[in-house]
């Protein structure tokens, strides 16, 4: 199991140290771990799985901070990481952001959440609902509480009761003056459009988020209009499976807040909300291109925040591009981003300009990619419908509410 | 091991340098340790903030810790967890200051509130100070036994501390007892998991010296308590479920029934949001099944969804620990994801590593129905910017193409890439092309006309210029320029760096010769004068091959440079097929990342003799396992596989056409595990050499094309014991007593030397060839290995000093023996095991 927990900023420094078993690692591991991401030339291009001399490392970077963990036995390399992957998720959900100073600034809450979250190299909890109760997040209310009560300790006095209740990311006895659950479809929409502009690959990747401001025990049945469409779902544990199994109905008690109550992926779509096509026709020394943006498909609400990014491949020595529409930023590594953001009801829209090759090149042989976001409010192109949410043990009405948004994943145009 | 050291990062000069700041602390500290005032815990909060900051950033702020220690009477509990924190860091350091915090940590231990006695209880058990173990003992029991779940959790915990801490104290106490009474009757399943990975830990580090303890371990799979966690599985949180999992993956079902059981009530597991629950309970499907043909299929196509969800929702760490299983999983049975290829492709945003597997994926999953649309993908790829990317996709297309699958349309497009003129384009084609053609001669013809039209100027890279000079040679009555082009290379022979180069152009200008005479006898002349001349011993030698042979006589000449070939069907796997088995077998562990089997790597080598040191030149001699049973068992191993390196020959690579073959000979494994253990056994591995893998080359490489000249592989007349052991105590006063008696200079082939980048890899390669490693030591470029082996017969024992130096490739050997007369055997046996290192 894990033996040591390593924080490193984006420089290799060490912002914070976790030994876990009686073996001591020693900090020398980070010096030969950065030498190995200085010999690779980024940090990111580093293998999460490494072996060192001495020890297996697993390594997952957020934000510039880089989780390193060690072990010098064998254990399931997913565990390590997504162990790694919750305690950054869990530490930029406290700190609100992950950064050096951040850490930094905090590392007293750092060490205290990794103490409750692994003992001896096996995880403990990395709930965040859970984790709360225990340690305090360094928020705006809790400083302006210590100041008014006096009281500066960032710890509750109590354990936190869910531990000892059958419903282990709630607690049991909650209240809120407001009663009210919401419920989002957030889906991203991944594509690929090869260089012929057929499309290759389409799906959607959705999360059903739910934040739950509601009193005592709730039990909440969740049904769809049209489960049929999901190819496979994953779920918050909180979600009971035998109903699932049955009727596809979501039958679960939530935690308190926001939480992700399952994902699903919706595999094979037939087509994407719009088009992207990119040209180019190189000619003695210049190449020049144009790029057309459109509704292919139309979702029926509007589509806001375009943007299209590709970078110029290095041979480019210059370019010159113009929209009709919306504005161009060419940054100094060569990345073009193409802001459009709403789609514009009357026109098409598109760019154009020329790209100057290296002397000696006459047309361009190597052709970049576009990344294309957007965003649809209102609409899951997945087809996904809710059909109700039912509260079987109210202690008043809730409010009940639902949102959907599409949002362009990793939509890529080739050219 | 030093405290936090400063001494590997010098402090930045914003940094503070230390010393006086932590003077200043500790006066501030002891002025406040008696304070009662109100508002005392607020400054001694900022104070412990400040020491725990310079302890984080690598200050040794120890100095202050009786200060800290008077400091920690405090109802604070932030204050309590810093002091916690502090004193864990340095009691190891300081185990007579240590004892001061017994004091405080005992009384916490009584506190009335449970986190704080639960914190605490964790604090004294973290200590690691061996001389305070008594004062464990009283708090460790009264904390198993406390109301409240918290403390119990982690008291579960704190007696694996103790027991790697003391074994006799916490066996003493009669903790495992009363763990397992936890384990099975405890309310909280937290606690219930702490104490079944405390147990596991327990017994089977006590199992190999007492019988209860392995009775103990084997009590924790029956049937009773795999079914008791099985039907608490829900109430654990994920990690918990993955450790019980593991456990239940260990479990034998008696009957299918049984089997069926179990998977149904672990079906929703694979829902889980958490991909370590799903990959475990995978791994618990996958072996339960694999006496049952059809239901193990069934598995395959239940765990498809969940695992491909895995690899495109999370992120990229976890794709590529996902990816890893499922190219395992791919290997065995190509056909499952055969109809999900589009989840392989590419994005371009994705880190390198994660691509690359993808890119192996495709490769392992194309058949004849999706090897259209997968090389079509592959190509978008070879036009990408990213020129690892290309290069590697390119690569993916030549080991497509030699999977037999549409070769007629991949050729053009190979042929395609060529016209793309791009230099890593054309580079990495090249090398294609030529392997393409050792296996499929027919399409000569085709390649032939676009291959001449390359100018060799484009051509820099060192491979693929090999590659082109070959291509010249073997196709020279087909190439109307060759000759010319060839005679053009020899002329600016000086400026080519490579020696691989030369040494092909030096065989393709002999085969030119050999089939255009005229044409090509200057090229001869000169290429073999600069190459007699030349300063590198192989090119040097192999001119003086060819000269002579051309002297001798032309026709003998002939037959030995240019003999009619045969097309090759299969190029040799890195990985035979058992070692893939024995790596499903570790299925969910590090083995699959590093596509190892787990015995190749795992921390008994790193704590034993091969304890590879950071310092250049301070060589470790391991101390630990000081009976042969470790070396034993892993030559062991090792001889298995060497074996199994041999039958590798006539079943590997029967993955790419015939997926169901492939996993066969696993169904029964329980009867052909036990037949072929036998078979291990009848084998006695007396000649190691002559078990080594035979390489795959293609019959140009009996000149040694790439390697250096051949070692002759006639067995050399000494044996040794391939289960010889020493203590490495016993080593270094052996070495100390007896005299050098042969001291040699040799060289080492450089692809063994690229090896070398993994320490364990030499080694290991001796190993197979009865020559144990004691221990070894360096950095780039200079290594040192000490080697030790025995006399199959009588008990002469060889001691061997190599050190080794990457970038000249040379070795100096120092051997030292009680058997004067087979110092000479041994050193050329020696020498034969070492060239053989890294052409296999």
């Amino acid at each position: 199991m894990l033996q040591c927990i390593f924080l490193l900023s984006d420089s290799g420094e060490v912002l914070l140290e976790k030994q876990l078993t009686g073996h001591r690692v020693d900090r020398a591991i980070c010096d030969w771990f950065w030498n190995q991401i200085l010999t690779q030339g980024d940090s990111l291009k580093l293998v999460p799985v490494i072996s060192s001399p001495t020890h297996y490392l697993f390594q997952v970077v957020r934000e510039g901070i880089t989780f390193l963990a060690c072990t010098q036995i064998e254990m399931p390399p997913l565990m390590a990481i997504e162990f790694l992957c919750r305690v950054a998720d869990v530490l930029s959900n406290y700190l609100d952001g992950l950064n050096e100073d951040l850490i930094k600034d905090n590392f007293v809450i750092v060490y205290e959440l990794l103490d409750e979250m692994i003992d001896n190299g096996f995880p403990l909890t990395t709930e965040p609902n859970i984790l709360r109760e225990m340690i305090a997040p360094p928020n705006i209310v809790s400083k302006v509480l210590s100041v008014v009560t006096g009281n500066t300790s960032n710890v509750s006095n109590t354990l936190p009761g869910a531990t000892a209740s059958c419903v282990p990311w709630r607690k049991t006895d909650l209240k809120h003056a407001t009663n009210e659950v919401y419920v989002d479809l957030v889906e991203e929409m991944d594509a690929t459009i090869n260089r012929d502009g057929n499309l290759v690959k389409c799906e959607i990747y959705g999360e059903v988020q739910v934040n739950s401001n509601l009193s005592g025990l709730p039990d909440l049945t969740l049904s769809f209009a049209n489960p049929s469409v999901f190819n496979d779902v994953r779920f918050h544990p909180c979600v009971r499976l035998r109903p699932w199994e049955l009727n596809q109905i979501l039958s679960f008690v939530p935690p308190d807040g926001q939480f992700k109550l399952m994902s699903y992926r919706v595999k094979k779509l037939k087509s994407t909300p719009i088009y992207v096509k990119p040209q180019f026709t190189s000619d003695s020394g210049t190449c020049r291109i144009s790029v057309l943006v459109g509704i292919r498909n139309d979702p029926g609400k509007s589509i806001d925040n375009i943007t299209v990014e590709f970078r110029l491949p290095p041979c480019v020595t210059s370019s010159d591009l113009s929209p009709n529409y919306g504005s161009v930023n060419v940054l100094a590594d060569k990345t073009c981003s193409w802001t459009i953001g709403r789609m514009p009801k009357d026109k098409a829209p598109s760019m154009s300009g020329t790209l100057v090759l290296e002397t000696g090149m006459e047309r361009l042989h190597v052709f970049p990619t576009f990344q294309v976001a957007f965003r649809i409010m209102g609409v899951a192109l997945s087809g996904l419908k809710i059909d109700k949410l039912d509260l079987k043990n109210p202690l008043s009405r809730p409010h009940k509410g639902f949102r959907a948004l599409t949002r362009g994943g990793e939509f890529q145009v080739r050219s | 091991m030093a405290p936090p050291a400063q001494s590997h990062r010098s402090p930045s000069p914003s940094q503070p340098s230390g010393k006086g700041e932590v003077s200043d602390l500790k006066t501030q500290l002891r002025q406040l340790a008696g304070s009662r005032a109100p508002g005392t815990d607020d400054t001694k909060r900022e104070l412990f903030k400040k020491v725990i900051s310079y302890m984080t950033i690598g200050i040794d702020v120890s100095s202050v810790f009786s200060e800290m220690v008077m400091c920690s009477a405090t109802s604070d509990i932030v204050l309590k967890k810093m002091c916690y924190l502090y004193v864990g860091n340095y009691a190891k350091h300081n185990p007579d200051l240590a004892l001061l915090t017994i004091n405080f940590l005992q009384r916490d231990c009584k506190d009335e509130d449970p986190m704080i006695r639960g914190l605490a209880l964790r604090s004294s058990c973290s200590l690691g100070v061996a001389n305070l173990v008594e004062y464990l003992v009283g708090p460790l029991g009264n904390g198993l036994k406390d109301g409240n779940s918290y403390v119990r959790m982690v008291a579960a915990v704190g007696v694996l501390k103790l027991y790697h801490l003391s074994a006799s104290t916490c066996l003493d106490a009669d903790f495992p007892p009363l763990l397992k009474q936890l384990m099975l009757k405890d309310k909280d399943a937290q606690v219930v998991a702490n104490c079944l990975t405390s147990l596991q830990e327990i017994w089977s580090l006590e199992a190999s010296t007492s019988e209860e303890a392995a009775r103990e371990r084997e009590m924790l799979l029956s049937k009773p308590v795999v079914y008791y966690f099985l039907n608490r599985m829900k109430e654990f949180s994920e990690w918990a479920q993955c450790i019980v999992l593991e456990l239940v993956s260990k479990y034998v079902p008696v009957d299918s029934e049984e089997i069926f059981d179990i998977m149904n009530l672990l079906e929703d597991r694979l829902l889980h949001a958490n991909g370590a629950v799903v990959l475990a309970t995978i791994k618990v499907f996958l072996h339960m099944t694999l006496s049952m043909t059809d239901v193990h299929q069934q598995v395959y196509e239940r765990i498809k969804a969940p695992l491909l969800t895995l690899v495109s929702s999370g992120s990229p760490e976890q794709s590529y620990a996902v990816l890893s299983h499922l190219h395992l999983l791919v290997m065995r049975a190509p056909y499952i994801f055969s109809s999900d290829y589009k989840h392989f492709y590419c994005q371009y945003n994705e880190p390198f590593y994660v691509k690359k597997l993808k890119l192996d994926m495709l490769t392992a999953v194309a058949n004849e129905s999706n090897t259209y649309e997968i090389v079509t993908e592959l190509c978008e790829y070879v036009a990408n910017v990213d020129i690892p990317m290309a290069r590697e996709s390119i690569r993916a297309v030549g080991k497509i193409a030699l999977q037999q699958y549409d070769v007629n349309a991949i050729v053009d497009r190979l042929l395609q890439f060529l016209e793309m003129e791009k230099e890593h384009v054309t580079a990495e084609t090249l090398v294609l092309v030529k392997d393409l053609l050792r296996k499929y001669p027919q399409w000569s013809h085709d390649c032939i006309a676009v291959v001449g039209n390359i100018s060799s100027k484009n051509v820099q890279e060192p491979k693929a210029k090999a590659a082109l000079i070959w291509m010249l040679g073997e196709y020279a009555q087909d190439m109307q320029d060759s000759p010319y082009i060839l005679e053009g290379l020899v002329e600016n022979w000086d400026e080519e760096n490579s020696a691989e180069v030369r040494l092909h152009l030096l065989t393709a200008v002999m085969k030119c010769f050999l089939r255009r005479a005229p044409e090509t006898q200057k090229a001869l002349g000169d290429a073999l004068a600069a190459g007699v001349a030349d300063f590198n011993q192989d090119v040097h030698d192999r001119a003086l091959l060819y000269y002579r042979l051309l002297k001798y006589d032309v026709s003998v000449a002939e037959r030995i440079v240019n003999p009619p070939k045969q097309a090759v069907s299969v190029f040799a796997d890195t990985q035979s097929s058992e070692m893939k088995d024995r790596i499903f077998d570790e299925f969910n562990s590090l083995s699959v990342v590093y596509q190892k089997p787990s015995y190749m790597f795992t921390d008994k080598e790193h704590r034993g003799p091969f304890a590879f040191s950071e310092e250049l030149g301070t060589l470790s001699i391991g101390t630990e396992p000081s009976d042969g049973a470790v070396a034993a068992q892993r030559v062991e191993a090792n001889d298995k596989d060497l074996l199994l390196g041999t039958s590798e020959k006539e079943e590997s690579h029967g993955y790419g056409n015939n997926g169901s073959a492939y996993s066969a000979p696993s169904y029964d494994a329980s009867t052909t595990a036990g037949a072929s253990q036998g078979h291990f056994d009848l084998v006695s591995i007396d000649q190691p050499s002559t078990l080594h893998p035979p390489s795959g080359f293609a019959i140009d490489d009996l000149l040694g094309l790439g390697m250096p000249a051949a070692p002759s592989s006639a067995p050399p007349a000494l044996l040794l014991n391939a289960k010889a052991a020493i203590d490495p105590s016993a080593f270094q006063q052996k070495w100390r007593q007896l005299p050098v008696s042969l001291s040699q200079e040799t060289s080492i082939d450089p692809q063994g030397v690229a090896g070398m980048t993994n320490p364990q890899a030499l080694p290991q390669h001796m190993q197979g060839h009865s020559i144990n490693c004691i221990a070894s030591g360096g950095q780039a470029p200079n290594f040192k290995f000490f080697f030790f082996a025995q006399k199959a017969e009588g008990s002469f024992a060889y001691l061997v000093e190599c050190v080794i130096n990457s970038s000249s490739c040379k070795v100096q050997l120092k051997i030292k023996t009680d058997d004067q007369a087979t110092s000479q055997a041994f050193s050329e046996l020696f020498q034969s095991a070492l060239s053989k290192f890294g052409s296999a």
